[in-house]
């Protein structure tokens, strides 16, 4: 080009620019070419495999959910009108039926089902129709004329909460046993009326529905968005969440998982750390390889993922490891949500095509929401023949009962649908025949056994005689299937009782937990007497989980024979102490007492019982606990003691303690440099006890009493209270005191009184006279009502030093709903400039661009792991870091470049759901913030800013309400625009294809490094450098975690000269959770310069160290000399094939 | 009319004092339906609505039903899991912003599975329900809840819970009995259902229609109220204004239009007051048919 003047070129330079930034940002946040081919060659399929086009859009647009009827047609949920109704808008949802006619794999018939419905969410072909959620309503459609369109609507149930639209009823699936099962999420609240009475559900939890008899049953309960639940061949529940990052979930019939109400314990996924999973399908079937038999299918549709996992028998539950994954993709729009086997054998995945998910976070109306597109893509095994189609509808039923025997689960499991249609009449004798013929050594003979229960479940009809046989199969997972059925039939089979108590002592733990969770339902003695029996047995934490539910599920039986002191355990003192841990209630305390000091109990049951009574007991037990329960001289046991005890002194229920003797506290109290010391002086005044008063005066101002004692101690004058305290305090805070103890006396004496508090505060401010931290100062007055502004207003026309004003300013921020006008007086008092809180969405964009153009991850990770910056004290990444907020594994594919932009600059425009902090008032007075973990057994917990669990008891809450992000605004503010455009690019990648992907392997990211401490040192110096890893609790340490790619970086340790002259070192340590005992692998990148301890014994390391572990928490402890290595270090756990044994990295902040 | 179970005698005593009642419904009236399922899927079908629109042309009507609801407003609640009244204010709110005329209160049922050790409570909050009704000075009768339909195996036999279903609207009849409301008694006229559920508990589209004389003759409009095909134009009509009028009253992601996460999206919210001129211009479509 020629250029005529300099504008032109002007122009012609800034089109270049402006061009390509536009395209990607495109790619980034709009529609991308929605040509499917354009998406299809965008993936990334595991070796071996090809996807190709099944159905897409004209045909279909938003998939929602996707099922298969016998036949082999798939049937689809759409719908368009996601998320929210226009006023004026027709609701015109539809439901699809999609057909390969042909046999080529791709859908060549499409029928309209049904339209003019609002926002489907759930579809499941059967009984002459289909089921489909329908708002509130879960309904059956069916059409007159064969083939035709939906023309009868029969509502089966009503009154399902419509609170958010990607909550409503979802993920429907036919289980073996006939029922219907579908999923409700966290923010519903479902009230359904059936001929048996009201069936409510508040909360999250999947469904179990028996659409002829309307028996309607929770089947488990809690979850953010179960949207996958699958069954695996032998009938185990598998289900993944969309919302809870923690893989592959084991459902246990009646358990409890996250955000369950009312639930005081929960059961946790399998996978730790892992990414939010959508969709769950069993792979099975002659058409994949043998090797990915009874792997799980799910999709990550956050990072555009298809996942498979591999599960193994852990105990009585699973462990699940990703594998490679099946697709992975950048295409912006790839969504997958839902994935089905089909009848050919192959895979099908539901692809929601939209670069929006989400519209709590995302407005309802953000034009790039997509509502026009859909796909549905099939996965194929290159060079492996499909399985045939069967023919299950047209089949006589002696022949269609064959196909129970074939290995595809969806051939099975369409079968017997097709059986449980054509009735009892004509099926049942059919039945009898085929199974009492079948080939007794056919490898598979029990399978086949198993399939027909099922079938007579289905049909209501109990068989003893085959649920007998079945009890007592060889297979392990077909007993404990059995012990299923017969839980559903305990009130047909009389003989239940005595058949479950030969289940609960069975081999197999996965047999003892069906029978301990099948006599949960039995309300009587005998029920929770089997149920115990499992205790002779190997517990596991799964099983332990089912018998602690089982004991609180007949707790309305047994309790009240309990307290009358009948003899309800023989004696059995591993069963009382089981019983009485497990049990709320506060009538067991002289039980648990009795047996805390019984000599026939080990003294680590002892210990836990101690414990436990510090927790749930009252005035007539605190001399026993500072007396006797204090006795074994363990420091941590001691400081867990102690603690319960705070806390259960701290209810306002618990009155003043009875008369005890002193002397262990004051022992305690008075040691120097130990966590047991504050606590005691605490626990001196809790106790309410007058004659401490001096011994807790003097320690405020002893001159050997470090801060964290004196701030105790006053706090235990708090506590004592009356003249005698104001006295003391108005005497600390004179100015003739040392700055120290008066900065102290001033915190304490705010505490009592804010009005007499604020002056001084705001002098000592103004002086800066004390070099201490005032943290705690601020936080007095904001943790207190109208303390903000009382602060305030003390602090006008006063002058304060920069530094202060900072340090109070960020405090402030923690405290969004009171800390504003507190903030806006120390901006002024600090004369600090005003921080920017509004950015326009020029500005935004501008951002938006800079990270696109400019951003590096690779110093965006480095400035992400800052201390402080504090980020991932709060956001873990792949499990490891806080857990105040949200998990970041995933957040760049999912959350577009503005909203994380804006969600670091305005915390509070959007919030992840399950992170909505609440603030509660207690009736003192005092407030705190936090996200609400759960509410049980009479108590409220919060996770606090601080990444602590805080228990509120209920009868000391005068007010919750909702208060904005936990997130302080204000945190990038130190961060230069580069270094914010870095870390918004870092986080960008997140979860993206590339090197920040989410990572498969079981890696260890979350590590101890050790403290460069004088006293660590000394003590290291005084011993040797292994006593680290033999007393690992005698050391300071501090956490550290490995960056996205699972290396920790050495140059981040601490590096130790532990004698002048001796080679550097470096300690690290980690923990290994072993579920189940046995040998388990370290993969280690290098072995270099490396010496470890496992559990505090010395280990050869090889690139591959095999190692024998028991069940429980495994130490695993590294010294690293940086001569001899350079290399970072990276450490991956494996399970050793031929062995049992199961562990995984200890994750978590 | 269909026999009666010798079971149903009892309830059947004369309202002595019903004739010198107001009427349940009038010209004019702002007429709310209260109460569980049985209300709640009037509104989907819209018989007994259209019948009552026939015969008192300028009637606006409310529905209010919500599925599994109590006396308390339990199916109400939402995310307000204490006190247990915390429902009930929800209703109480929404009756008083609607301004009501005339109210339908059709609750018991659900509370009859508690059977006897229930019934003193029910009858407490029952009154404390309408002891916050009545202060919108609207007439308010009270319809008993449907007694349960025999339809065999699998289905449970429904004699334990009819019985106690009686017992309660025994109760209903006196609490009506001592505030001098009008009680409309549903099972008088209509026994123990047969073919008017699938489930045994609830009405069929065809049970709405086969009862809406007897909806008609419990509120004290006498005999000659059946449906006839000829109003189907009005009931579609009906039906849709009920649907627009279920947007509005009960959207959808409530969570975030009123709810904790309003900050979020609350400013869609005012869409959801978009659809009052929706429910209104609905309403004058019903008039013109009704005319033709």
């Amino acid at each position: 080009m020629n250029a005529k003047s300099p504008l032109i070129k002007i122009l012609a330079t800034v089109l270049f620019l402006w061009l390509p930034q536009n395209l990607f940002a495109q790619a980034n946040a709009k529609v991308p070419n929605p040509d499917p081919e354009e998406e299809r060659k965008s993936f990334i399929v595991a070796e071996g495999f090809e996807v190709n086009l099944f159905a897409s859009d004209p045909l279909l647009a938003k998939p929602i959910q996707m099922n298969f009827d016998p036949q082999g047609r798939l049937w689809v949920a759409c719908s368009e009108v996601y998320p929210q109704i226009k006023p004026g808008q027709k609701a015109n949802d539809k439901i699809l039926i999609l057909e390969d006619t042909k046999g080529t794999g791709q859908a060549d018939k499409v029928t309209v089902f049904a339209d003019g419905l609002l926002i489907p969410t759930g579809v499941e072909p059967g009984d002459g129709g289909a089921y489909v959620a329908n708002s509130t309503e879960l309904i059956h459609l069916s059409a007159s004329k064969a083939g035709g369109k939906a023309d009868k609507t029969r509502v089966m149930l009503s009154g399902f909460g419509t609170e958010d639209t990607h909550h409503i009823i979802h993920t429907f699936r036919w289980g073996p046993d006939g029922l219907l099962y579908f999923n409700q999420s966290i923010y519903i609240h479902s009230h359904l009326e059936t001929p048996k009475g009201v069936k409510r559900l508040n909360g999250g939890g999947i469904w179990a529905f028996r659409p002829e008899s309307l028996d309607l049953d929770v089947f488990v309960r809690g979850f953010v968005n179960t949207w996958g639940h699958h069954f695996d061949r032998w009938g185990q529940s598998l289900i993944t969440d969309g919302a809870y990052g923690e893989g592959i979930n084991h459902g246990v019939p009646g358990a409890y998982y996250v955000t369950a109400v009312g639930a005081s314990r929960i059961l946790k996924g399998l996978n730790p750390g892992s990414p939010k999973h959508c969709g769950l399908e069993v792979i099975s079937g002659r058409h994949l390889p043998e090797s990915w038999q009874g792997d799980v299918i799910t999709n990550d549709f956050r990072g555009h993922r298809v996942c498979r996992f591999k599960l193994s028998e852990d105990g009585s539950t699973f462990a699940s490891r990703e594998m490679t994954e099946v697709i992975k993709t950048n295409h912006a729009a790839f969504r997958p949500i839902d994935v089905k086997m089909g009848p050919d054998g192959a895979i099908y995945i539901a692809d929601w095509y939209n670069p929006i998910i989400q519209h709590g976070e995302v407005d309802f109306r953000d034009p790039r929401r997509d509502h026009t597109h859909g796909r549905i893509w099939r996965i194929t095994a290159k060079g492996r023949p499909l399985v045939e189609r069967p023919n299950l509808v047209g089949a006589k039923t002696p022949e269609l009962l064959d196909f129970l025997k074939v290995p595809e689960d969806w051939t099975r499991q369409q079968t017997k649908r097709v059986l449980k249609e054509r009735g009892a009449n004509e099926v049942l004798p059919a039945l009898e025949k085929w199974w009492t013929s079948l080939d007794s050594n056919d490898k598979d003979y029990e399978h086949h056994l198993l399939e027909a229960l099922w079938v007579y479940q289905s049909l209501q009809t109990p068989n003893e005689k085959l649920l007998k046989k079945l009890l007592g199969a060889k297979t392990f997972q077909a007993r404990a299937a059995a012990v299923r059925v017969l839980s559903a039939w305990k009130d047909s089979i009389p003989e239940t009782l005595s058949l479950l108590k030969v289940a609960v002592q069975d081999t197999a733990p996965r047999v003892r937990l069906e029978a301990v969770r099948a006599l949960g339902q039995i309300p009587s003695v005998p029920a929770l007497q089997t149920a115990l029996l499992a205790l002779d047995a190997p517990m596991d934490r799964t099983l332990d989980y089912a018998l602690w539910l089982t004991v609180r599920e007949l707790e309305p039986i047994w309790l009240p024979k309990f307290k009358a002191e009948e003899d309800l355990f023989a004696g059995n003192t591993k069963q009382i102490s089981f019983v009485l841990e497990a049990s709320a209630s506060k009538d067991l305390i002289k039980p648990l007492l009795k047996l805390a000091r019984s000599e026939t109990l080990p003294a680590a049951r002892r210990q836990d019982l101690w414990l436990l009574l510090a927790r749930v007991g009252g005035p007539n037990e605190f001399n026993d606990l500072v007396t006797e329960g204090l006795k074994p001289n363990e420091p941590s046991y001691r400081l867990q003691l102690l603690q319960n005890l705070e806390a259960a002194l701290r209810q306002p229920s618990y009155g003043k303690a009875g008369k005890y003797d002193a002397q262990t506290l004051i022992e305690l109290a008075q040691r120097k440099d130990s966590p047991l010391s504050p606590v005691a002086l605490r626990v001196l005044g809790l106790a309410k006890d007058e004659s401490q008063r001096n011994f807790l005066e003097a320690k405020v101002t002893a001159d050997d009493a470090t801060t964290e004692q004196r701030r105790a101690a006053l706090e235990g004058l708090l506590q004592l209270g009356g003249p005698a305290t104001r006295e003391t305090l108005n005497k600390l805070v004179a100015k003739d005191q040392k700055p120290l103890i008066r900065l102290l006396a001033v915190e304490a004496l705010s505490a009592l009184d804010l009005k007499a508090g604020a002056p001084l505060a705001a002098e000592i401010l103004a002086t800066g006279e004390s070099k201490e931290d005032y943290s705690p100062l601020f936080q007095v007055f904001l943790t207190r009502k109208g303390g903000g502004n009382l602060l305030a207003q003390a602090l006008e026309n006063k002058k304060i030093p920069a530094d202060t004003a900072k340090l109070g300013l960020r405090v402030a921020r923690s405290f969004p709903a009171d800390g504003k006008v507190l903030g806006d007086a120390l901006t002024k008092a600090g004369q600090l400039g005003v921080a920017k809180t509004m950015w326009s969405a020029e500005e935004i964009q501008a951002y938006v661009n800079d990270v696109q153009k400019l951003g590096d991850a690779a110093r965006g990770e480095s400035i992400y792991r800052r201390k402080e910056l504090n980020c991932l004290n709060c956001h873990a990444i792949a499990g490891a870091g806080g857990l105040v907020g949200p998990d970041m594994t995933s957040i760049g594919a999912s959350a577009q470049i503005d909203y994380l932009v804006e969600s670091i600059l305005l915390p509070n425009k959007a919030v992840k759901e399950g992170y909505h902090a609440i603030k509660v008032t207690r009736l003192g007075g005092q407030s705190v913030i936090g996200i609400k973990t759960k509410e049980a057994d009479g108590k409220l917990y919060l996770r606090t800013s601080e990444d602590q669990e805080v228990a509120i008891p209920l009868d000391d809450i005068d007010e919750r309400k909702e208060t904005p992000s936990l997130m302080p605004a204000g945190l990038a503010d130190p961060l230069t625009r580069q270094e914010f455009v870095d870390l918004v690019r870092f986080l960008s990648e997140l979860g993206k294809v590339g090197p920040y992907a989410p990572n498969k392997a079981r890696l260890i990211r979350r590590w101890d490094s050790f403290e460069k401490s004088n006293e660590n040192l000394n003590l290291l110096r005084r011993n040797r450098a292994a006593d680290a890893a033999e007393n690992p609790q005698a050391y300071k340490w501090s956490p550290l975690y490995s960056k996205v790619s699972g290396e920790l970086p050495l140059d981040e340790l601490n590096r130790l000269e532990i004698w002048t002259g001796t080679e550097p070192l470096y300690l690290v340590q980690a923990k290994l959770d072993v579920t189940t005992a046995g040998r388990v692998a370290l993969k280690i990148n290098n072995p270099q310069g490396l010496t470890l301890w496992v559990n505090g014994k010395p280990t050869e390391v090889k690139p591959e160290t095999i190692l024998e572990l028991p069940m429980g928490i495994a130490q695993l402890t590294f010294a690293i000399e940086p001569n001899k290595r350079k290399e970072n270090l990276r450490v991956e756990v494996e399970d050793v094939s031929g062995s049992a044994g199961r562990a995984q990295p200890v994750n978590g902040k | 009319m269909r026999f009666l179970s010798p079971l149903l005698l009892f309830v059947l005593a004369p309202l002595v004092r019903s004739a010198e009642l107001p009427p349940a419904v009038q010209e004019g009236d702002k007429l709310l339906l209260i109460g569980s399922t049985l209300i709640e899927r009037e509104q989907r079908y819209g018989y007994w609505e259209t019948i009552l629109t026939k015969a008192f042309p300028t009637l606006t009507i409310r529905n209010l039903g919500w599925s599994g609801d109590t006396v308390l407003g339990t199916a109400r609640a939402g995310f307000d899991l204490s006190p247990p009244t915390a429902g009930r204010k929800k209703l109480l709110d929404l009756v008083t912003a609607e301004k009501p005329t005339a109210i339908v209160v059709c609750y018991g049922g659900n509370e009859a599975f508690e059977g006897e050790k229930g019934l003193a409570n029910f009858v407490k909050e029952y009154n404390a329900l309408l002891d916050e009704l009545s202060k919108t000075k609207a007439r308010i009768t009270l319809l008993t809840p449907l007694l349960h339909e025999k339809k065999g195996v699998p289905l449970p036999d429904p004699t334990s819970t009819n019985q106690n279903i009686l017992m309660y609207c025994e109760q209903i009849k006196q609490i009506a009995n001592k505030r001098g409301l009008r009680y409309a008694d549903l099972n008088s006229l209509i026994g123990e259902p047969k073919g008017l559920t699938d489930n045994g508990v609830h009405l069929t589209e065809q049970g709405y229609r086969q009862t809406a004389g007897a909806f008609m003759q419990a509120l004290g409009f006498g005999k000659n109220h059946d449906y006839s095909e000829t109003l189907e134009p009005v009931r579609e009509a009906i039906r849709e204004k009920n649907e627009l009028y279920f947007h509005r009253w009960r959207p959808q992601n409530e969570t975030y239009l009123f709810g904790f996460r309003k900050h979020e999206q609350g400013r869609n919210a005012k869409e959801v007051a978009e659809f009052d001129p929706l429910v209104s211009q609905a309403e004058e479509n019903i008039r013109k048919l009704l005319k033709k």
